[in-house]
């Protein structure tokens, strides 16, 4: 029954905050699906440090229950036996779901809008095995929660977020929590302002921190297993009608986390693609 | 010339067109990019009788043309605008429907949906009342309606009997 539950809200809460499609690649952003629009996105993440890599590549979903609430679901898979902190805003090897409300939304004029919007997500351990500090945990389910908030126009966007990631004990060992954020500022320059019909760019600086507590293991934290890290660096983002191509890179700027155990993280990259489906459906007449 | 184009316009769409909406022109706020335009041209092509959708992503304008003898109504269009999460503003718009009411409180019933609007003229000098009882051809403005609403009052720019 417990597990039932935890399927159950699974599939109808969500997770979020994975920015894709209309947003980021990186950081948080606040867009959510239209009422019945589906949206797919297959993308491929990358971490590298001098301990090793780690790619993963993933399928999500969203589906705009109204004009501001969407159910999304993602699940990755992961390759690379890198020993890399624990992180949120990029994809790892869970699985997630969980639901986004777009819970302020102020068209001011044309073209601009500012809203917020708030997600709750289940994250469940993927069949792939951890690798570094976490190999050989024992693995449990979490809840991850995000907030956004942002502006957006035909020429410049700024967004704000921030997340939290908690997993539950298993055995004695406990994945550590996770406090990320984000700030990210969009440009689309005048010439690129075009009609919908033409291909529409828009570049981003994104910048994203997120510090990790300390990995639980047998009921006593790991020394020297708290990571703090900040990254910055540029993404753009392809648009034609109904599809999307995005990338983007990100360098450190701070860093605060054991050599020893970590090794030093250097770089880390996306590339996404996007497929979104409109609904012309119409209730009534 | 403006005024002699505006007629050459309803001329045309007496003839041609016994659409019921004609054309709708609406200002949707809230539209930054690519998919925003598509979005709200797919659920613009979803309802029936429309034949053309021109988004504008600059201006916010969105322009709808109809087929003869369709019986899209006005909530139609507002929410197709609503579920993509925008906000429509004041619509343009070239309707044909019969003149009812009196004289003081004209009323607009639109051929083949249950839209009624009451007539307010935008300009001094309209002569609504002598096209009483007859079917008409009327361009005009809709002011913007709360979500889920659509205004009951019909600005009227200019007035004609349809043939």
């Amino acid at each position: 029954m417990k597990v039932f539950g935890v399927v159950l809200c699974a599939s109808t809460l969500a997770a979020s905050a994975m920015a894709s499609d209309h947003g980021p690649v990186f950081g948080y952003a606040t867009p959510v699906n239209s009422q019945g629009e589906v949206s797919c996105d297959a993308g491929i993440f990358g971490r590298g440090g001098t301990l090793g890599t780690q790619v993963s590549t993933g399928t999500g979903c969203g589906y705009g229950v109204t004009p501001h609430i969407t159910v999304t679901a993602f699940l990755p898979v992961s390759f690379g036996s890198g020993a890399l902190p624990e992180s949120h805003v990029m994809p790892g090897g869970e699985w997630t779901a969980g639901a986004s409300w777009r819970f302020l939304h102020s068209v001011t004029s044309v073209g601009k809008r500012i809203e917020s919007t708030a997600s709750l997500g289940v994250v469940v351990p993927g069949p792939q095995a951890d690798s570094g500090i976490l190999a050989g945990q024992h693995r449990a389910a979490g809840v991850a929660g995000t907030l956004a908030s942002g502006y957006a126009s035909r020429s410049q966007y700024l967004w704000f977020g921030g997340g939290y990631t908690r997993f539950a004990e298993a055995a004695r060992d406990r994945r550590p929590d996770t406090v990320s954020w984000s700030a990210v500022y969009g440009y689309r320059p005048p010439k690129l302002r075009r009609g919908y019909d033409q291909w529409d760019y828009r570049g981003f600086a994104e910048l994203t921190g997120e510090h990790t507590g300390g990995v639980r293991s047998h009921g006593a934290i790991v020394p020297d297993s708290s990571t703090t890290s900040v990254w910055l660096g540029p993404s753009v983002l392809a648009i034609f009608k109904n599809i999307a191509i995005e990338g983007g890179a990100q360098a450190p700027l701070y860093r605060d986390a054991s050599e020893a155990v970590y090794g030093h993280e250097k770089v880390r990259f996306a590339l996404n693609f996007s497929y979104l489906r409109f609904s012309g459906h119409n209730s009534s007449h | 010339m403006k005024r002699l184009l505006a007629v050459a316009v309803f001329a045309l769409f007496g003839v041609v067109a016994q659409a019921q909406y004609a054309q709708v022109n609406l200002t949707v706020f809230g539209m930054d990019c690519a998919p925003c335009a598509h979005a709200i041209h797919v659920s613009m092509k979803g309802i029936q009788g429309v034949n053309t959708v021109d988004v504008d992503l600059n201006t916010g304008l969105v322009t709808i043309k109809l087929t003869p003898d369709n019986k899209a109504s006005m909530r139609q269009f507002n929410e197709a605008v609503e579920k993509n999460g925008f906000t429509h503003k004041d619509a343009e718009i070239i309707v044909r429907g019969k003149l009812t009411g009196t004289a003081a409180a004209p009323v607009l019933e639109v051929t083949g949906t249950t839209d009624r609007f009451a007539l307010v003229p935008a300009t001094a000098g309209l002569d609504i009342a002598s096209l009483l009882g007859k079917t008409v051809t009327v361009a005009g403005v809709l002011p913007q309606a709360a979500k889920g609403k659509v205004a009951d009052t019909l600005k009227v720019k200019s007035i004609t009997e349809a043939r």
